[in-house]
């Protein structure tokens, strides 16, 4: 009896173990998680959802073949994945802040840092991402809560940040009025 | 005997395994049409009542562009069914047809872009899937009055353009759709 004791101690620790590696690991991912949010479909007016894998990032590098797509292609190429989930409501705060807290709780892991030098042209609350991989950008995310708007852009691999701008309005990306850093660092100085 | 009636059942079994996906990937169209009929109780109507719209509207969007319409389906690739003039009311919450719809197609197809504005009465779906070196596309609209089940096969570089501008070019394919399957 004491040896089965041993024995189911011994085996929940293993499983809690590797339950923490997972979550580790999770945390970790430049992937964020979106189902916790998926209840908002109900009571949103428009719901977007956008879901862009590798397999399909490569194909749009390798056959955007208009010389006009050149720096699309270039700055899609290396991508793993675009993802954009995207909710508008007819009145304010639908949503609550726990459904932001969902999301923003996944980029206070230790390779996430939030950039402050980019902001939005429109109103509202937009916190931008990225995730380091070493010194190389492994991911970003931008999150974008207004009274009734919410919309998250996940974009999985190595983002040019100089050149995110030129991927809104396409990829099913929203129209963000993102700015760069060097523009908006530009904008500072003239002022 | 046991054995053998244990061996049987375990050939029959992992034939039925094997068969089952190959069906539902093939009829998938299929079953996506019948599903909104059974949903909405509703029923597709036949496709040359649906041309004679198509063609004018196509005609004056090839006008508009100031030239042919570009062709973005491969030749006798094209899948259509259309609903007019039916209800597409549902009391129910409006993500239970999109997660009807997911989970019978999920296996096979990536879900791309997904559209919800129960208030405008719009649901969209654009689902992709490989077929061989060329792409499936599966567009699936509902509006309050009307819904379209497009599939497709395109090439990859019509599948590029496709993921480059989702809403033009889902588009131009319902466009295409509901006039050269008739030519």
């Amino acid at each position: 009896m004491k040896l089965l004791i041993t024995k189911s101690k011994s085996v929940l620790m293993t499983i809690a173990c590797i339950s923490a590696m997972y979550v580790s690991a999770y945390a970790q991912s430049p992937r964020i998680q979106l189902t916790s949010i998926e209840h908002l479909s109900a009571k949103a007016s428009q719901t977007v959802d956008v879901n862009i894998d590798e397999r399909l990032i490569q194909i749009t590098a390798k056959f955007l073949t208009d010389p006009d797509d050149a720096e699309v292609r270039k700055l899609v190429n290396n991508l793993k994945g675009i993802y954009v989930k995207s909710f508008e409501f007819e009145t304010d705060n639908v949503y609550s802040t726990a459904d932001v807290e969902a999301i923003r709780s996944q980029l206070r892991g230790p390779s996430w840092s939030r950039l402050l030098n980019v902001d939005s042209k429109k109103e509202g609350q937009i916190e931008v991402y990225v995730m380091l991989e070493g010194e190389k950008i492994g991911g970003l995310a931008v999150l974008s809560a207004e009274p009734r708007e919410f919309t998250i852009v996940n974009i999985v691999g190595p983002v040019d940040l100089e050149k995110l701008a030129s991927l809104e309005g396409q990829f099913g990306i929203p129209d963000l009025g993102i700015q760069s850093p060097k523009s908006n660092k530009k904008k500072n100085e003239d002022q | 005997m046991r054995s053998a009636l244990f061996k049987n059942c375990f050939v029959v079994s992992l034939m039925l395994v094997l068969v089952a996906p190959a069906q539902a990937k093939g009829d998938d169209f299929n079953s996506v049409v019948k599903m909104i009929e059974q949903f909405y109780h509703v029923k597709h109507e036949s496709i040359p009542f649906l041309a004679r719209a198509g063609m004018k509207a196509a005609t004056t969007a090839a006008k508009l562009k100031g030239g042919t319409a570009r062709r973005i389906a491969e030749a006798g690739s094209v899948k259509l069914a259309v609903f007019e003039n039916q209800s597409f009311e549902y009391d129910g919450e409006v993500t239970q047809f999109r997660n009807s719809l997911n989970a019978a197609l999920n296996d096979t197809w990536t879900p791309f872009v997904q559209y919800l504005a129960p208030i405008d009465k719009e649901q969209s779906y654009i689902f992709l899937r490989a077929a061989g070196d060329k792409f499936n596309v599966l567009l699936v609209t509902i509006e309050s009055k009307e819904a379209t089940v497009i599939q497709i096969t395109v090439s990859p570089a019509n599948l590029a353009l496709l993921l480059k501008d989702p809403e033009g070019m889902s588009k131009a394919i319902t466009d295409e759709a509901t006039i050269n399957d008739q030519e």
